[in-house]
């Protein structure tokens, strides 16, 4: 498998690190207990097209955001995360 | 209060023995370690990529690099390293962190690296088929030209990578390794030569 980093091309898996489910949002912090242990604890087995966080480690050390299916390993999207080239972010 | 005495070497002084290695005859490598080198990480902060940019290009007369790639000015390489960021290459002292401090003084951190890097130059007619075996990128003239640079790992290893100006006709690459890294990735470069005989040395110029 190789990912596309938007930043330094196509490269191959080594060179990144799996985190997860990209889908989880932080709850506000009245959301209550339920929202936080799902947040944290509680994640979907996808069979499928799934939004995944990825980490370019042995890169340029962005967090990217992947879409990719978990059948096939065929991968549709790569982005950067929010954060990644943190210069801009909030610009 | 003790008294410390530092004594700057090189993180390649136990390792690299100049001279020949490998294979007897012609040596299609040249493997040379630059010593003796400033060497600034610049990150922009948040927001501010436009303003270190323009800082860069007021000291440099340069842009700064936006993608990966190294651009050589007449006294510094700047060097892609990541997105916002990028690695000021230098010697003599001209652009060290205290001289390029004032210069990004709001618009970017600074981080000075010139003791945790090593950095190995690799040249030679098999030059190329030597770093195939330790780089899964195409290192091809028609895709990594004079210039190109790669933030990469080899052998589990990061590095940054980038081709220098040619020399004598023969692509010249340049290796920034993390110090505490160098001695094994060193190691693994002279199993990847020896085939190639190589020709081992370290130098001040770049």
């Amino acid at each position: 498998m190789r990912i596309t980093c938007p930043f330094c091309g196509e490269r191959e898996l080594g060179e990144f690190t799996y985190l997860g489910d990209a889908k989880p949002q932080r709850p506000s912090a009245d959301a209550g207990e339920d929202a936080v242990y799902d947040y944290v604890y509680l994640r979907d087995n996808i069979a499928g097209v799934m939004s995944e966080h990825w980490y370019h480690g042995g890169g340029c050390r962005a967090w990217l955001k992947v879409t990719r299916n978990t059948l096939t390993h065929e991968i549709s999207a790569v982005e950067a995360a929010a954060g990644a080239g943190a210069a801009k972010v909030g610009a | 209060m003790a008294e410390f005495s530092w004594d700057v070497r090189s993180p390649l002084e136990r390792a690299l023995i100049a001279g020949p290695y490998g294979a007897q005859g012609d040596s299609g490598v040249a493997l040379t370690e630059i010593r003796n080198f400033d060497l600034v990480q610049v990150m922009a902060r948040r927001g501010k990529a436009g303003e270190m940019i323009a800082a860069a290009k007021a000291r440099f007369g340069v842009a700064a690099p936006e993608t990966p790639k190294a651009i050589g000015t007449s006294d510094a390489s700047l060097i892609w390293s990541g997105p916002d960021q990028f690695l000021v290459l230098s010697k003599g002292g001209k652009h060290s962190i205290e001289a390029l401090a004032p210069v990004f003084a709001g618009s970017a951190s600074l981080s000075d690296q010139s003791h945790a890097r090593a950095l190995i130059s690799v040249s030679g007619d098999k030059a190329r088929a030597m770093l195939a075996k330790l780089s899964s990128i195409d290192l091809h003239s028609d895709v990594f030209g004079v210039g190109a640079a790669a933030a990469t790992s080899m052998d589990h290893t990061s590095v940054t990578l980038w081709r220098g100006a040619d020399r004598n006709g023969q692509a010249v690459f340049n290796l920034l390794v993390f110090a505490t890294f160098a001695e094994s990735l060193w190691h693994t470069i002279l199993d990847s030569t020896a085939e190639y005989g190589v020709t081992i040395g370290h130098s001040e110029e770049f």
